[in-house]
């Protein structure tokens, strides 16, 4: 059987060496001769003409061209809806479908012009007047190919400030059911109202006109804001005042009316340097250039054809990183020692800024941590260092106080070392002495149970273990580590029962220090809770300070630089020290791998500026 | 021809009880043997763990975070030029700096009673009702086969979820006395692992009954039943002596080989960050934890792999003897 | 036997709304909801959700229009842009309308999805997935257990009995690291994460290319979940053989003349299968479960994530449309197990 076998196999492999030896080979094709009849004088005359061999043809483009293929975290994108997103995700994926009329250089957190090529302010800074730039047009995948979108006379539709407006109140409808509406909310005239705005009774209209955002003409757009802030145009830029399409979400004579779905691939229509060409849930989200993006300066025309995200968990996608797969991927906390002396992956780090602060925060009204010594007592305790160099690893920086350096009217390490509070272990015993004679205690054995509580993450989980140690080898105290996943948790640590001691971290929404010192921490901000909003807090940190209050409200509208950083400076110290409601913890930083052939910028705020990158291979 | 060889007859014991039987066949059986031994010790370790573990399971050394002991170096060498070598651990260390050995020893306590709580439940619960249902058949055994169905279809994870979800989310909700609060309390008493039990307990039973129920069915009509009931025996009598000690080799098999899923249970629990209240160890969040350094530091993972895998090979090997003392005809050893 | 399984399926029904309940119940009683926000949403637009979704409606309210979703079809020519008003079963009539059945709601968590499409586009990747585990452990299981019930005690036996152990002490969240690291990492022989078909699918579940594009993704996976449980039947296997095989009718059998092959397999065999057909029931329930560890690790876009990933979001409808697909499918495989049974043992009746 065996023997047969072979004999065949034999027979097979010399005759196909014979075969390919006889046949033509596609570029030694000997010139034959050809017979053309051409006409010479009038007269047809038959001539052998000897043509030379066929070039083989160029390599055809397929049109694909450069392709990036980066990792999102593990889940779905939930919507690429600009008034819905939230996430960093969806917001990545809007910032390259449209563009707003302010974009942030993501380099140098400059704010840039975006679709508003120009601005005039009115003498209060209330009103501003938007110039924005003309014939950009409105693109959609057809299926095979970028095409102009075209209205019912069969123009092409241009990016106008209408859509901006429309895009604006839809923003502010409450029947969008926006979340972070808020924001708009806090610098636009008008949006709070609508917001808060019954959508059943007759006022509604009148508030839907109400929100200051008027299209002058095709090409002026002016809006109205609250105060004169700093920050207005950083707000206006944001994902939440984009331009939208208003024929495909609500229908025109000529387009059906997609209404939730208009974001799903195949209707989806966007205006910047990409075009949605394919989502295929939960696995990939391919974006394609857009050929009719003139390009701007704070967003030229791309030069990467395709962009393909994945959504894969941190240590898979740093798998398919290690394999080829991937051209950027973060580092699972596990590995960082292994790519730091590997002298591949090491030269392809990248230890880039991250405009995140982690921190735990106090319910202040709840005993024992009622009490200000016991809380500056735990705050001096963290070795915050040794936790980043041992835990964290990716060099993030010890922070004193809240708000994270980088942030327009923010302290900085360099110049205001002295600010806030620091690891000081001294201080700590100390600060214990004072609470336990405070409170009648003879020792920390008396001191009932504190609750330190995370949400439920490995990464929270190391940082508490090692925090809970911290404290029991400087102060004594043993605190019961507890999670919770994270819709209970949030439920948790804005009611009124909140445990003693929480988790939260903070990223910016725009860069300046009123995101930070007044949305979050003041009364009524995201952890200090006010449900009803009688100015009394209820929720999270449970603190009022009248003085600190004053100070934030004062520095929103603040104008002159010096005077706004002190005022900042000044809160934080009531912030992290004398009241202690917070204890800072690290700012963090955002470490991740590059293959060598991109080039590539950093982004300092949170999503990256894709249209600026090319690969070079 | 007339034989040469006399052959001689082994000396038997005089025959007695069918369970004397099984244990004296059971102490032939080296392997059996081995694996009892095993478990034992492994209990041992975990009720005297204090004294034999050289650290606690908490203390940390953030410094000698994920340290590496000699001998592991040799065996991974890729790990060279950045592990942090250390002769304090003999394990090494995990990612905060706290001793494996230690945390493998404690582990074994968590990962025990784990293994224990299910096949008990299993076996007492579900062989009963199994021999029931299949015993008696027709209607009754219907009705609870259907019963089974219905606690079936009911996804453990959802209910263990919800479950958790329910009564920690209730964290602050609770007043002192009422049941939330109190299974709160239980709840911390176990080391946070209550939630896992009574999921893990709801649902082992439901496996044995419907595998014991399937062997009844297939032997109640053999013809030993039939020659028991010829010669009177009552019901009960059938099913104890008779038929339950003829199921009892394939169920034990199934219960001890479903132990590794209850602590796959517990390790999948740990993963998604449901399980034991940090900083407590168990074998199962220590493999969740470990899995996502193993190719940086593969013996965070490992160790409790290995720890795993030979608590498993003690419970089979003395499953395998049971099931071979319990079975007459399977003396091939 | 018609009898009985029309019963069963009828069971089956009860069975379903019964779960039904005890989930809708228990994802109310549980604190939070869907809409919990870092920054608490304005009331006005948390009026406008509740309406929106009908959360405000009484409990039992919600609970009964949900069934009349699932339960009653409808035939309308309404192109399903709206996010509440789809359905996972179209089929076109005549002209513009169409047949639809089963609405499982919207997600609350993704703006743009239904639950109805999550489960057209993602069900049949975890099916896919979970079939080809449960056809590996069977196809290296049972010769294994078979081979080592025939040559017990040899070093076969205790080789295949060791390897099988191992397998079944490794859980697939230290497997699947394990597998990448070396298949997809280090040899790059084989994708260490994705998966190879995209919807839409044919006949519900089968994927439209099957060429090597395709399977190259699916070896991995299917290998971690499936070699645990390969084990398993491996050991059931082969206990249940050597229990079969002593019994008379095989001696008979083999006093007749048949070679040990036939003996085997057409005797032996047919019954020793009867506990290992046993725990495909619960072994199906399993590799579901395994399947979201699965996913995760190889970034496969399934649907088990969202079993429980729909929890830790109070993502309501995903909540209880993933559970009652679960315990639909469930329940067929314990009906198609009671049906082999009768088939391999016609000793056993249920009449």
């Amino acid at each position: 059987m065996i023997k047969k076998l072979s004999v065949i196999l034999s027979i097979v492999l010399l005759a196909s060496m014979l075969l390919t030896a006889c046949g033509p080979t596609a570029t030694q094709a000997p010139a034959a001769p050809v017979k053309e009849t051409i006409i010479v004088g009038g007269t047809p005359e038959v001539v052998y003409v000897t043509v030379p061999p066929e070039e083989p043809p160029p390599p055809v483009d397929t049109g694909e061209g450069k392709t990036l293929r980066v990792s999102f975290g593990y889940g779905d994108v939930p919507t690429l809806d600009p008034s819905l997103s939230t996430d960093t995700s969806s917001v990545q994926v809007v910032d390259e479908l449209t563009v707003g009329v302010t974009r942030l250089d993501e380099v140098t957190l400059e704010l840039k012009p975006g679709m508003a090529k120009d601005w005039d302010i009115s003498a209060d800074g209330t009103v501003y007047t938007l110039y924005l730039e003309e014939n950009i047009p409105w693109v959609r995948w057809n299926g095979t190919e970028v095409e102009e979108v075209l209205d019912c006379d069969g123009n092409v539709r241009y990016v106008t400030a209408e859509d901006f407006v429309y895009g604006i109140k839809r923003t502010c409808d409450p029947r969008t059911a926006s979340d972070y509406a808020y924001v708009l909310g806090f610098a636009l005239a008008g949006c709070n109202d609508l917001l808060a705005g019954d959508s059943e009774s007759e006022e509604f209209q009148a508030l839907i006109d109400g929100v200051g955002a008027k299209a002058i003409d095709d090409y002026t757009l002016e809006l109205t804001f609250l105060t004169p802030a700093a920050y207005n145009l950083n707000i206006a830029g944001m994902w939440i005042a984009r331009a939208e399409p208003s024929w495909i979400i609500e229908g025109d004579d000529c387009t059906e009316a997609r209404g939730d779905r208009w974001t799903e691939p195949g209707f989806n229509q966007a205006y910047g340097p990409y075009v949605l060409k394919e989502w295929i849930h939960d696995s990939t989200l391919t974006i394609v250039k857009n050929p009719f993006w003139p390009g701007i300066d704070s967003a030229p025309q791309a030069k990467i054809d395709t962009i393909v995200f994945s959504m894969l968990d941190t240590p898979v996608a740093f798998a398919e990183y290690e394999a080829g797969n991937l051209d950027v991927s973060g580092i699972p906390q596990a590995d960082i020692d292994r790519v730091k002396a590997d002298p591949v992956l090491s030269a392809e780090l990248y230890q880039g800024f991250s405009g995140c602060t982690y921190y735990y925060g106090f319910n202040t009204s709840r005993p024992p941590v009622d009490n200000v010594h016991l809380r500056r007592a735990f705050s001096h305790a963290v070795d915050r260092q040794a936790l980043i160099d041992n835990v964290l690893k990716a060099g993030q920086l010890p922070a004193q106080w809240f708000c994270r350096p980088g942030m327009v009217a923010c302290p900085t390490p360099d110049n205001n070392p002295d600010v806030g509070i620091k690891t000081d272990m001294a201080a700590a015993q100390a600060e214990l002495e004072l609470a336990l004679a405070d409170m009648g205690l003879a020792s920390v054995d008396e001191l009932p149970e504190i609750v330190l509580m995370y949400n439920t993450s490995e990464g929270h989980k190391n940082i508490a273990e090692a925090i809970q140690q911290m404290w029991v080898d400087t102060l004594g105290i043993k605190v019961s580590l507890t999670n919770q996943e994270w819709a209970v948790y949030l439920k948790t640590v804005k009611s009124a029962d909140a445990p003693h001691i929480w988790r939260m971290g903070w990223c910016l929404d725009y860069p300046d220090a009123n995101n930070w010192l007044k949305e979050v921490m003041s009364v009524g901000g995201s952890s200090n809770s006010d449900e009803n909003a009688d100015g009394v807090p209820d929720g999270g940190l449970i603190w009022l300070n009248e003085t600190y209050e004053q100070l934030v409200n004062d520095g929103a509208v603040e104008q002159d630089p010096d005077k706004r950083l002190d005022m900042y400076i000044q809160a934080e110290n009531i912030l992290v020290y004398e009241d202690a409601a917070i204890i800072p913890l690290y700012f963090y930083t955002s470490l991740s791998v590059s293959k060598p052939y991109l080039d590539r910028t950093y982004s300092m705020h949170g999503h990256d500026a894709y249209e600026k990158w090319d690969i070079i291979k | 021809m007339a034989e040469k060889e006399t052959i001689a007859i082994p000396a038997r014991r005089k025959s007695g009880s069918l369970w004397g039987d099984a244990v004296y066949r059971l102490s032939r059986n080296r392997a059996a043997i081995m694996g009892g031994v095993l478990i034992i010790l492994l209990i041992l370790t975990a009720v005297f763990a204090r004294f034999i573990a050289p650290y606690t399971y908490e203390e940390q050394d953030l410094k000698s975070n994920s340290a590496v002991a000699q001998w592991e170096l040799s065996i991974f060498p890729m790990m060279e030029p950045y592990a942090n070598i250390t002769d304090k651990y003999a394990l090494g260390a995990d990612n905060l700096g706290r001793d494996i050995l230690s945390r493998l020893i404690y582990g074994a306590q968590i990962s025990l009673s784990v293994a224990f709580i299910g096949p008990v439940v299993a076996l007492l619960v579900g062989t009963v009702y199994g021999l029931i249902s299949g015993f008696f058949g027709k209607n009754v055994d219907n009705i609870m086969m259907r019963f089974v169905d219905l606690m079936y279809a009911i996804p453990t994870m959802l209910l263990i979820i919800l479950m958790m979800a329910f009564f920690r989310g209730s964290f602050n909700l609770s007043e002192p006395g009422s049941f939330a609060w109190w299974m709160n309390e239980i709840d911390k008493r176990f080391g946070g692992m209550l939630f896992i039990f009574i999921g893990i307990g709801l649902t082992a039973w439901m496996g044995t009954a419907r595998l014991a129920r399937g062997q009844v069915l297939s032997l109640r009509e053999q013809e030993f039943v039939l020659a028991a009931r010829a010669v009177g025996s009552t019901n009960g009598r059938i099913i104890f002596r008779h038929i339950l000690p003829n199921i009892l080799g394939p169920l034990i098999i199934t219960v001890t080989l479903a132990i590794p899923g209850y602590i796959s249970t517990e390790a999948f629990l740990s993963f998604i960050g449901l399980g034991v209240n940090a900083p407590t160890p168990s074998w199962g969040s220590m493999i969740a934890e470990g899995s996502t350094a193993i190719r940086s530091y593969p013996h965070q993972a490992i160790l409790p792999a290995i720890a795993l895998s030979i608590t498993m090979f003690a419970f089979n090997f003395l499953g395998d003897g049971l099931r071979d003392a319990l079975d007459p005809r399977l003396r091939g050893t | 036997m018609i009898r009985f399984i029309a019963q069963r399926i009828l069971w089956t029904f009860v069975v379903l709304l019964f779960l039904s309940l005890i989930t809708f119940g228990l994802m109310h009683a549980v604190p939070g909801g869907p809409f919990d926000r870092e920054k608490t949403l304005p009331p006005e637009t948390i009026k406008v959700l509740n309406e929106k979704y009908h959360l405000d409606d009484p409990l039992w309210k919600q609970y009964v229009d949900y069934l009349v979703g699932v339960l009653v079809p409808r035939v309308n020519d309404n192109p399903p842009t709206s996010l509440t008003d789809s359905y996972l079963i179209n089929i076109p009539l005549w002209g513009d309308t169409e047949f639809h059945w089963m609405n499982f709601g919207p997600s609350y968590r993704s703006r743009s999805r239904t639950v109805n499409d999550i489960i057209r586009e993602q069900l049949p990747i975890s099916f896919q997935l979970g079939v080809l585990s449960i056809i590996m452990s069977l196809i290296i299981g049972m010769p294994l257990g078979v081979i080592a019930a025939l040559k017990q005690n040899t070093v076969w036996d205790y080789l295949g009995m060791s390897v099988a152990i191992f397998g079944v002490s490794v859980p697939v969240i230290a497997m699947g690291p394990v597998l990448v690291w070396i298949f997809g990492v280090a040899l790059k022989w084989l994708p260490p994460a994705g998966w190879g078909s995209k919807p839409p699918y044919l006949m519900f579940f089968v994927p439209r290319q099957l060429g090597w594009d395709y399977w190259r993704y699916t070896i991995l996976p299917v290998f971690a979940l499936g070699v645990s449980h390969a084990a398993i039947i491996a050991r059931l296997t082969r206990a249940s053989l050597l229990q079969v095989i002593r019994e008379d009718y095989i001696r008979t059998a083999r006093s007749k003349g048949l070679t040990e092959r036939i003996v085997v397999t057409r005797h032996a065999l047919r019954n020793a299968l009867i506990p290992v057909i046993t725990v495909l029931g619960p072994m199906f329930a399993a590799i579901v479960t395994g399947t979201f560890v699965a996913e995760q690790i190889f970034g496969i876009p399934g649907l088990g994530k969202y079993f429980i990933t729909s929890i830790t979001n109070r993502d309501y409808p995903v909540i209880m449309g993933t559970t009652l697909l679960y315990g639909m499918m469930l329940l067929l495989a314990n009906l198609m197990v009671d049906i082999s049974y009768a088939w391999l043992d016609p000793r056993i009746r249920y009449d």
